[in-house]
């Protein structure tokens, strides 16, 4: 049975599985996929966009913003207007 | 009776008969919840003063001689993964704990446009994950009809409510029968409609191509009228189809003669407890008293429906959920050295393990080599169960199943085995998968607690599924009575 | 040993929509921070992506500028990547199925006019990413502002076919007036409206197999990617050269320094885990409005350019610059549709003094009074001699803000110039009278003092008489 890396797929994730919790996590995601792994094979391999599933587009008209204050006010940090991070490395 | 007791369309022969105020309905739905929410423990948060307020809009409307819509002045209660301006909005998780939506979700806004009284916000598994309400990161719902029993979920706070006579009708969500399993769990009705006919603007999402909002109560026509208001196109929600509804509570006939019933023999297998089968098939037997026919009929992909279900739902969700980092809103962590330690912690400490695990195995599914094994396998399958409901639906009218393969488990039974968990949802996935509206009924109790029966219709056959469930609600003799509490 | 360089460069480029490509939030530049932001295009829970029809068209047009197949039933896709600049934490672009594919751009590397087909391997639709900013009062701390989140972006990628800077350059120039052709992005490249991200691989000459590629993310500024190239290619050689091997990675152009660093490698490479944007459904463009955008697309300006140096037979230089933006194109053309003078000359007065104008004035040509037949009418009577090239400046002056004609102007200041010799022959013996100094020094064999004769008698003409003439009996005179 496929082992799933756990550690790896939880950093892409952005999350942090605690050492005791690996082996929880490993189980029930193994037990998951196994099921997973019953699904028949299926014929064709692409699939197709459906046309008839049209999406009706946008007019290109503006509407208002949200005020600053009302855009921030759930951030749990802000300065300067702006929302406040530790710093980045790129860019 | 006390008014909590009643259905919104008796409430609201009240109020224009002036034999009750919307205030007098308010306050006996808020006492209620006084009375029994320690017991239930069904609401996140009760919004009792603007309720009141609210109410007293519509008692003006009244006295002025103003129409009133059939749900103005009704009490009711939101599931908490739907926005509401300026009240919290947690989808009962550690990470929204102190979320306040600056917007109302489209359904907020048609349910403000008709004068409803929002009562509080309701429980539900984190993020709507869920089938039993216990992921849920502030409390535990207790199932009214018997308390040491699950409500189901995710859902379980606007089922229970119901339930319980703390809100006449609710708002759940349903993206793999988080709608219908708590409402054959705890005896009521619940509607999960067409994909596409309700707005998702403003509700949380857990898995986008899945999720709808929909209609819970204690008789057909409430949901049948909930369910008007909520549906419509919706400019702000590109997966919303446009087209016309009808009044749905007014043209309920009940009239079940020459309807085709098909049963699919997959979901009547081994897997569904003796006494819930029975429950449905009497109910089947009723309807064919009615003058209703039955059709046998299979639909053999149902077996991997289930795997389907949590490949797509978690690969959806694992992008949906992503958003939670600590920076916008939410719960940030403390103590962090760096960008990267404040992504991990707040979302590992802001997050639930069933949650966790939904996004570890979304992540996995998308990842880079097994995305053709995994994902896209799933999206052909589902195309397959769709192409299967169609062919079925020319044999048939409407598909009958039971909701759940059994009635509601204890607390704490199911709890760290998610696949038997998972299990609970086996009737109700292929439904989600293939877009398609269903309703569940109470059918009758097995062993002191309540069966749901499930029928599904065709895309947009809502109004066919209220006519059948209206034959069924006479049989068993009206509104679904509020639990002893 | 010699080296050939590959490069490829993929061109983000702003489209100069009126609202964002998911929300209708105002699409501009330079407002105050977080102030052009809504729940969806800040990624609020429960929010949902609306696209912008324009922005499809926009890309439409693009596509056929640059002949690619147009997809017209394709779909949106999620690129899933955590950075606070991207409050979804993801981006919804386009994958498997692109709007726009195989195309190709000629662009013209010399004076000469060639041209070298560069191949367009794609273009999709996507959206723009917020800001990160750095400010000293915040040690440790960046800041983050949401207004560009969600600004609507066409990616152009190049197929590999770049042999030098020079001609990315070329790539990138004739992208840029296509685009300011279009009318569909602003172009501007200090406002980062265009940047780029540019593929190098160098190997040796005589080798068909391309060497491993570095990435350079972020590149703004033409001359910035001209550097970066150059830089990139001389790094890898210089390796290759030392015995070693060049790793497939992703470098960050520091355009301050002039260098590259590594920012990851291969095995770090970022799992965006694509997949079906489920928010959005199937884009559809109808066969009909396929055809009206295709209708709408003009000369493009690299063609125009060509034309413009066979048909008019302009140096590089000319055509270079009328065909800069389309306005003057269409001016100059529209000179040559009137059939009344040389296409040197109307390219002259254009490029010179009419442009000095409007850079005076920093204005276009659309707020002067001046139209092709004006301006025509003044050339013609430059070409015909009845005035001088000198006069015509006078001309040009007064009729470039009202309503007068060349002929107005001419007969108003009597700039008619004198060609009739009997009305000259008495301006020449005066100036002979008055400079017999000069006259002795041409005739001592200075024959540069002519000139000065000349100009002496077109300063007593007040510019009238005809400078030919003039010289002509300045000759005579002279014996």
């Amino acid at each position: 049975m496929l082992e799933i890396d756990i550690k790896h797929v939880a950093k892409l994730a952005r999350l942090r599985i605690e050492d005791e919790k690996v082996e929880m996590f490993q189980r029930q995601m193994g037990d998951i996929i196994a099921m997973v792994e019953r699904l028949p094979e299926m014929e064709s391999r692409v699939l197709p966009v459906d046309r008839a599933n049209r999406m009706e587009l946008r007019k290109d008209e503006i509407k208002p913003s949200l005020r600053r204050d009302v855009i921030l006010a759930n951030a749990p940090e802000t300065a300067a207007g702006c929302v406040v991070v530790p710093k980045t490395t790129e860019s | 009776m006390n008014l909590f007791e009643y259905s919104a369309g008796e409430l609201h022969k009240k109020l224009l008969a002036k034999e009750c105020s919307a205030v007098e309905i308010a306050e006996s739905v808020l006492e209620r919840i006084d009375a029994c929410e320690e017991k239930v423990g069904a609401y996140l948060a009760v919004t009792g003063e603007q309720a009141k307020a609210a109410a007293a809009k519509v008692d003006a409307k009244i006295a002025a001689g103003e129409e009133i819509h059939p749900l103005a002045g009704i009490p009711m209660g939101i599931k908490d993964n739907i926005c509401t301006k300026g009240v919290t909005t947690t989808c009962a998780s550690k990470m929204l704990y102190n979320f306040v939506p600056p917007y109302n979700a489209t359904v907020m806004d048609k349910l403000e446009g008709v004068d409803a009284v929002m009562i509080g916000k309701l429980n539900m598994d984190e993020f709507a994950m869920g089938s039993s309400c216990e992921n849920s990161h502030f409390k535990l719902t207790h199932n009214p009809r018997a308390l040491d029993r699950v409500p189901g979920g995710s859902s379980g706070g606007s089922a229970a409510a119901v339930a319980a006579g703390e809100a006449v009708v609710t708002l759940g969500s349903d993206t793999g029968g988080s709608i219908r399993q708590p409402a054959a769990c705890c005896g009521i009705i619940g509607l999960k409609p067409t994909y596409g006919s309700v707005s998702r603007y403003g509700l949380v999402a857990f898995a986008s191509s899945l999720d709808q909002i929909g209609p819970m109560g204690r008789t057909v026509e409430d949901v049948a009228n909930l369910y008007s208001v909520i549906c419509g196109r919706d400019p702000m929600d590109a997966t919303s189809a446009r087209r016309e509804y009808p009044d749905f509570a007014a043209q309920i006939s009940g009239d079940v003669q020459g309807l085709r019933i098909g049963l699919p023999k997959e979901y009547f297998g081994p897997g569904v407890e003796e006494g819930v089968r029975a429950a449905v098939m009497d109910s089947i037997h009723a309807l064919e008293q009615k003058g209703a026919k039955v059709v046998e009929l299979s639909l053999p992909s149902t077996d991997y429906a289930l795997s389907a279900y949590y490949i797509i739902s978690s690969a959806e969700a694992s992008s949906n959920l992503a958003r939670f980092d600590g920076v916008k809103y939410g719960y940030r962590a403390e103590g962090y050295t760096s960008l990267t330690d404040m992504y991990e912690r707040t979302r590992s400490e802001g997050f639930g393990d069933e949650v966790k695990r939904r996004i570890m195995l979304g992540t996995f599914v998308l990842s880079s080599g097994y995305y053709d094994a995994y994902y896209n396998r799933a999206k052909l399958l589902q195309k397959t169960i769709a192409e299967e409901f169609a062919a079925a639906f020319e044999q048939c009218d409407v598909i009958a199943t039971p909701t759940t393969p059994t009635t509601a488990f204890r607390l704490g039974e199911n709890v760290g085995d998610p696949l038997k968990m998972y299990a609970s949802d086996i009737c109700t996935v292929t439904v989600n998968i293939a877009g398609l509206p269903a309703i569940s009924l109470p059918c009758g109790m097995v062993g002191g607690l309540p069966a749901g029966l499930q029928l599904i219709g065709p895309r947009f056959s809502e109004g066919r599924l209220f006519n059948v469930s209206r034959a069924l609600e006479q049989e068993r003799g009206g509104l679904c009575a509020v639990a002893a509490l | 040993m010699n080296y050939v360089t590959v490069i490829g460069l993929e061109v983000h480029a702003e489209l100069s929509t009126k609202t964002k490509i998911y929300c209708s939030c105002k699409n501009s530049f330079g407002s105050e921070v977080n102030s052009n932001c809504c729940p969806v295009c800040t990624g609020m829970p429960g929010t949902l992506p609306t696209l912008n029809e324009k922005v499809v068209e926009y890309a439409v047009k693009m596509g056929y500028a640059l002949g690619c197949k147009i997809n017209n039933v394709c779909k949106s896709d999620r690129k899933n990547y955590f950075y606070p600049d991207l409050p979804k934490a993801y981006q919804i672009s386009q994958f498997d199925i692109p709007l726009c594919e195989h195309g190709y751009v000629d662009a013209i590397i010399d004076e000469e006019g060639n041209t070298k087909r560069i191949g367009v391997t794609r273009i999709h639709i996507e959206e723009d990413a917020g800001k990160i900013i750095h400010a000293d009062p915040y040690p440790g701390k960046s800041l983050v502002d949401f207004n560009r989140c969600g600004v609507p972006l066409i990616e152009i990628v190049s197929e590999p076919d770049m042999r030098s800077s020079a001609e990315a350059r070329a790539y990138l120039e004739t992208i840029r007036s296509i685009l300011q052709y279009l009318d569909i992005s602003d172009c501007k490249m200090q406002e980062g409206s265009i940047r780029c991200d540019v593929n190098v691989s160098v190997h040796p000459e005589g080798s068909d197999k391309f060497g491993t590629r570095c990435e350079m993310k972020n590149v703004n500024g033409f001359s910035n990617v001209v550097a970066a190239i150059d830089y990139e290619a001389k790094r890898q050689i210089e390796i290759l050269e030392a015995g070693g091997t060049i790793q497939q990675e992703t470098r960050r152009w520091d355009a301050a320094t002039g260098t590259n660093q590594l920012l990851r490698s291969k095995e770090d490479a970022q799992d965006y885990r694509y997949f079906p944007e489920p928010d959005l459904l199937t884009i559809v463009v109808d066969e009909d409005r396929l055809e009206e955008l295709k209708n709408e697309i003009p000369e493009l300006p690299n063609v125009k350019l060509k034309r413009y140096m066979t048909q008019y037979g302009l140096p590089y230089f000319d055509a270079n610059l009328l065909t800069e933006n389309v306005d003057k194109a269409k001016f100059f053309e529209d000179c040559m549709a009137l059939e009344r003078c040389q296409p040197k000359n109307v390219s002259n007065w254009l490029l010179g003094d009419v442009s000095r104008i409007l850079n005076e004035k920093n204005i276009g040509l659309d707020r002067t009074s001046l139209t092709p037949d004006k301006l025509c009418d003044m050339i013609a009577l430059i070409e015909k001699k009845t005035i001088s090239n000198t006069a015509g400046k006078t001309v040009l002056e007064e009729i470039i803000f009202s309503d007068k004609t060349a002929d107005d102007v001419v007969k108003e200041k009597g700039l008619a110039q004198i060609s009739d010799s009997s009305a000259l022959e008495g301006i020449v013996q005066q100036v002979l009278e008055a400079n017999p100094k000069v006259v002795a020094d041409y005739k001592g064999g200075k024959s540069n003092a002519l000139g000065f004769l000349v100009g002496q008698c077109m300063r007593l003409s007040k510019g009238q008489g005809n400078p030919t003439v003039m010289r002509e009996l300045l000759l005579k005179a002279l014996g």
